[in-house]
């Protein structure tokens, strides 16, 4: 940048604090030294004691718009009678409106007064005020000037002034001006997105701080928009899923503000709809999907050995589907008319005119992401079933990458319900097709199957790969090999199978036939055997271990924690004479907070910290982490817990607001409303510490210390390379070559490893059919 | 915890006890190895030789494997088993084999009362109808007498909301139905809720057993003024 462009920026700068500042400094008369301060300026320049001003027939507090009329007068200095120029004033208002009722006053504007020039003999005026409707106070501040009259000689020499103030208290408290939330959101996200380009730039130009013209840039940036290369890819996709993490975070405080209070207005239930809508959407979609895929993107093929994954140019694709949907699920929004289903989109509302118009494209949208995640799941599937590295079989895969297997082939199988669901929501709502139609024959429950065949799946989807990070965490951490290898994988793999199997618990009040009742609370809690011997199999890795512990250390052992209970919490829901009562009330929204934000969130701020140094070749500061676990668990724990209570004293979910119980009917009780103003203030906690770990992250990236190739001391294949690894990540005329540290595994697989070698494409036999 | 309904204050007392049970061993087990299997100051040992490119040593012990996976097992089924009776009282068929018997009489009450294992019990029902649509309930009492079953309007909250006034001591079945979006009635001190499907017919038991009043809420979002989609119940 040249010194030109410099100086015209900064002028621009000045010009335009300058038209910021300029109208402000003249709203007050009291603020800035001037006429208003000195009372006139030809009458000398400090006030004097011996003049009294006063203001008579304001009332102790106003009524909305009646007029009062308000006399202003003055005792006391020079003047004498006869005088022409006995004295005169300036009455300002903060608020309300002047008019004059004789020639004696004119007014400077609607809340400012002063005499005349046939008023200027007078030692008291009379001026009306209409007051405003706000119900504010009111502030009058009057200055008066008591004058000689020797201008003829000597000027205005010996002229006193003084000021007095008065306050008129307001019928209320003043309503604060109404706000668009949606444009609270918009400015917050062009505030975010503006921020995001500043930190791109800045990269940019940190990397070569002598080349940082367009030029440069423009290929560089070209680079990232255009790259297969699945590092970027992954990079991209992380990226995403943090900004979304903050708009969803974002929604979620609104969410938090609205219902700190109960009959709280904070925002109307129209936006209160859309927000908790868009907030599931964003969060399950937007934030935890990417963030997984971010991972998943960049570990996969660095822990299998391969160059990168099968289909680079479809994973390009997937990726960039994303950005496009988001875009598409948020265009409501700009319009006000963001989608207002609640996440679930439950049929037939989702298909009736009551809704926004916004529905439709939120619709379109999420068939975007189905095609993403479909894409994502063949490429995954492919390349850990082609690609991985000599020496490695099904079974000496990183669980991180069997978990990614899981989770994508729990996902290929289920998204296609959800993506025809979407489509016949679409149809209906576009060119009038009746598959939700009641009135037609279109049947509502269909929609329920088909989201949750889906959506349950979906939730392990994110979570799953959670499991895969702490099981690589803390093997390494307690710097042992995991307890229980192959149990770990017949346990996500019997997640997987279950998945399928459990949904009906979504709709255990949709009217289910009595058998399918009893089958689906069994199935249901039979989720607690595979993910009860995951745990189980964590706690004894660490049993004769050496736990170093740092960052990442931490939140696998506090994932642990709120995993856990979140589990335990999971159990109550089968059991359906109770969960007739807990259906649909805050146990359940603590309950997955406490498995998606304890478990996914807290296995991928983990993620974060331990391959961070890996991704970017730069050690995170150990004490920033330290302080954004502690910050963020106890913040967490204190917006989350409290919902479990809450749940159980009946308060629901999806709702503008709450009831308290009163004198003529129970609701919830009033320590609720306490509890409620808890978890909000705990919520603006949460999202704020979580600024520590951007923070972290974008000084590491600049100034942090340079990272070796494995820090940790793991022993999958991604320690093996530099960091950050090269591209393509391994050299395909040269792979690397699994060892084993005991041989008979690989030559002598178990029983259920004969079994479930012959469900998957033997590796023998697609190299016999590749020669 | 108490306060729900005895059914709901029964099974949480069973699932509590488990869960703590099950919580205090495995957070007892987390603290213990957290702490007692740290690293010593500045020392990070490669107990398992775990190296760089080599599947690391097989660490498992079978025994102790199928042990947390068939005791968890048991669990399960003995949490099932406890959850199993509660589900025939909730959704009891009605007929003499059911909880609440058949239809009442003329003047027949149902006399209710709660058993020992915290079931509802009645010698019969009356049926009232429960009509759900964008925003408000409607009640209908099926020509039952005043005494049993009336119905008008309550404030809550400043607010008119339909208020339907039901006799302590009787038992009564909600046939509801939608004529709009799905709804869901939920009566919290009943414990019960069930969802309004439009198209179809839902039934929802509702034993009034003791005085008492409390606002009926839509428990399924069903579009704006959802959050206000309550009505008042009073049991007298």
């Amino acid at each position: 940048m040249n010194n030109s462009t410099s100086r015209r920026l900064a002028l621009l700068a000045i010009l335009a604090i300058a038209m910021v500042v300029v109208p402000a400094v003249t709203s007050l008369p009291a603020g800035i030294a001037g006429v208003k301060d000195s009372g006139c300026n030809c009458h000398g320049t400090e006030a004097d004691s011996s003049v009294t001003a006063s203001i008579t027939g304001l009332p102790e507090t106003y009524n909305a718009s009646e007029t009062y009329a308000v006399t202003v007068s003055f005792s006391g200095g020079p003047s004498t009678d006869g005088n022409m120029n006995l004295g005169g004033f300036n009455l300002w208002a903060s608020d309300g409106t002047f008019s004059t009722v004789d020639d004696s006053t004119q007014l400077w504007g609607p809340s400012e007064a002063s005499h005349t020039e046939s008023g200027n003999d007078q030692r008291s005026w009379t001026v009306d005020w209409t007051a405003p409707e706000s119900g504010a106070n009111v502030n009058f501040i009057l200055h008066v000037n008591s004058v000689n009259g020797n201008e003829g000689n000597g000027g205005s020499s010996g002229d006193m002034w003084n000021r007095a103030d008065v306050t008129v208290l307001g019928f209320g408290d003043a309503p604060l001006p109404e706000v668009d939330p949606f444009k609270v959101l918009a400015t917050l996200v062009v505030i975010s997105g503006v921020m995001l380009s500043i930190v791109v730039l800045y990269i940019f130009y940190r990397k070569n701080p002598d080349s940082f013209d367009w030029e440069n840039f423009s290929p560089w940036i070209s680079e990232w928009l255009t790259s297969t290369d699945h590092k970027k890819i992954g990079t991209l996709y992380f990226v995403q899923g943090l900004f979304f993490l903050g708009v969803g975070g974002i929604m979620a405080l609104m969410i938090r503000m609205q219902l700190a209070v109960p009959g709280n207005d904070f925002i109307s239930q129209d936006y209160y709809n859309q927000f908790f809508t868009l907030h599931g959407t964003t969060m399950i979609f937007l934030a935890a999907m990417p963030l997984i895929n971010g991972f998943a993107n960049w570990m996969v093929p660095l822990q299998i050995g391969a160059p990168d994954l099968a289909f680079p140019r479809l994973n390009a694709m997937s990726f960039w589907l994303q950005p496009v949907a988001a875009l598409l699920i948020f265009t409501g929004v700009f319009s006000g008319q963001g989608a207002d289903t609640g996440w679930t989109g439950y049929a037939p509302y989702v298909v009736t005119e009551t809704t926004h118009s916004g529905v439709s494209m939120w619709a379109a949208g999420q068939l975007m992401l189905v095609a993403s995640s479909t894409l994502t799941g063949i490429n995954f599937l492919t390349t850990m079933a082609v690609m991985r590295a000599p020496g490695m079989g099904w079974f000496q895969m990183p669980l991180f990458t069997w978990s990614i297997l899981v989770a994508n082939l729990m996902l290929f199988l289920s998204i296609p319900a959800f993506g025809v669901g979407l489509i016949q929501v679409y149809l209906d709502r576009t060119i009038g097709t009746a598959f939700y139609d009641v009135a037609s024959g279109g049947d509502p429950l269909l929609w329920s199957h088909l989201f949750w065949y889906f959506g349950h799946p979906e939730v392990y989807v994110v979570i799953v790969p959670a499991f895969g990070v702490i099981s690589e965490v803390i093997a390494t951490s307690a710097r042992r090999s995991i307890f229980g290898y192959k149990s770990m994988v017949y346990a996500m793999a019997g997640i997987g199978l279950v998945s399928f199997i459990v949904y009906g618990h979504h709709m255990f009040t949709s009217g289910m036939s009595p058998t399918l009742r009893f089958i689906t609370m069994l199935t249901t809690m039979l989720v607690a055997v595979p993910t009860g011997i995951k745990i189980f199999n964590w706690l004894k890795t660490m049993h004769g271990g050496s736990l170093v512990y740092r960052t990442h250390t931490l939140w696998t052992l506090g994932f642990l924690v709120t995993f856990t209970l979140g589990g335990i919490s999971g159990m109550f829901f089968p059991s359906m004479g109770m969960d007739v009562h807990l259906h649909e009330t805050y146990f359940v929204v603590a309950h997955f907070h406490y498995v998606l934000v304890g478990g996914t969130v807290f296995g991928f701020f983990a993620a974060i910290y331990y391959w961070y140094p890996k991704m970017t070749g730069r050690m995170l500061d150990e004490r920033l982490g330290v302080l954004h676990f502690l910050t963020a668990f106890i913040s967490y724990n204190a917006l989350f817990w409290p919902m479990h209570r809450l749940g159980v004293v009946g308060m629901i979910r999806r709702t503008h607001t709450y009831y308290i119980t009163t004198d003529d009917f129970n609701a919830l009780p009033e320590w609720a409303a306490d509890w409620n103003m808890l978890i909000s203030m705990s919520a603006f906690l949460f999202f704020a510490s979580n600024l520590i770990m951007v923070y972290n992250m974008i000084k590491s990236l600049i100034r942090g210390d340079k990272a070796p190739a494995d820090p940790w001391g793991g022993w999958s294949f991604e320690w093996m390379t530099a960091s950050p690894p090269p591209t393509p990540s391994f050299d395909p005329h040269n792979l690397p070559e699994l060892k084993d540290a005991n041989e008979h595994v690989a030559n002598e697989p178990g029983i259920f490893g004969q079994i479930f070698r012959r469900l998957m494409v033997s590796d023998d036999a697609a190299e016999e059919e590749s020669h | 915890m108490s306060g729900v309904t005895p059914l709901f204050d029964a099974i949480w007392d069973d699932y509590m006890f488990w869960s703590i049970l099950v919580g205090a061993f495995s957070f007892g087990w987390l603290y213990h190895h957290t702490y007692y299997y740290r690293a010593k100051e500045g020392e990070s040992p490669n107990i398992d030789n775990l190296e760089v490119g080599v599947f690391p040593k097989e660490y498992d012990n079978f025994k102790l494997e199928v042990t947390w996976t068939v005791l968890p097992f048991i669990l399960i089924v003995w949490l099932t088993y406890i959850s199993w009776a509660p589900l025939d009282a909730v959704w009891s068929q009605t007929g003499p084999d059911g909880y609440h018997g058949s239809v009442c009489e003329d003047g027949q009450s149902s006399n209710n009362f709660i058993d020992a294992s915290g079931y509802v019990r009645s010698e019969c029902y009356h049926e009232i109808g429960i009509e759900g649509q964008q925003w408000f309930w409607e009640f209908d009492c099926y020509g039952l007498s005043e005494e049993l079953c009336a119905t008008d309007y309550a404030t809550v909250e400043g607010e008119l909301k339909p208020h339907l006034i039901l006799k302590a001591g009787e038992t009564y079945l909600a046939e509801m139905t939608s004529i709009d979006v799905t709804h869901a009635v939920k009566n919290t001190e009943f414990g019960m809720m069930e969802d309004v499907v439009p198209g179809q017919t839902a039934y929802l038991w509702m034993p009034a057993v003791e005085d008492t009043s409390f606002l009926m809420l839509c428990a399924e979002y069903c579009g704006d003024n959802h959050a206000y989609m309550v009505a008042q119940i009073t049991v007298e």
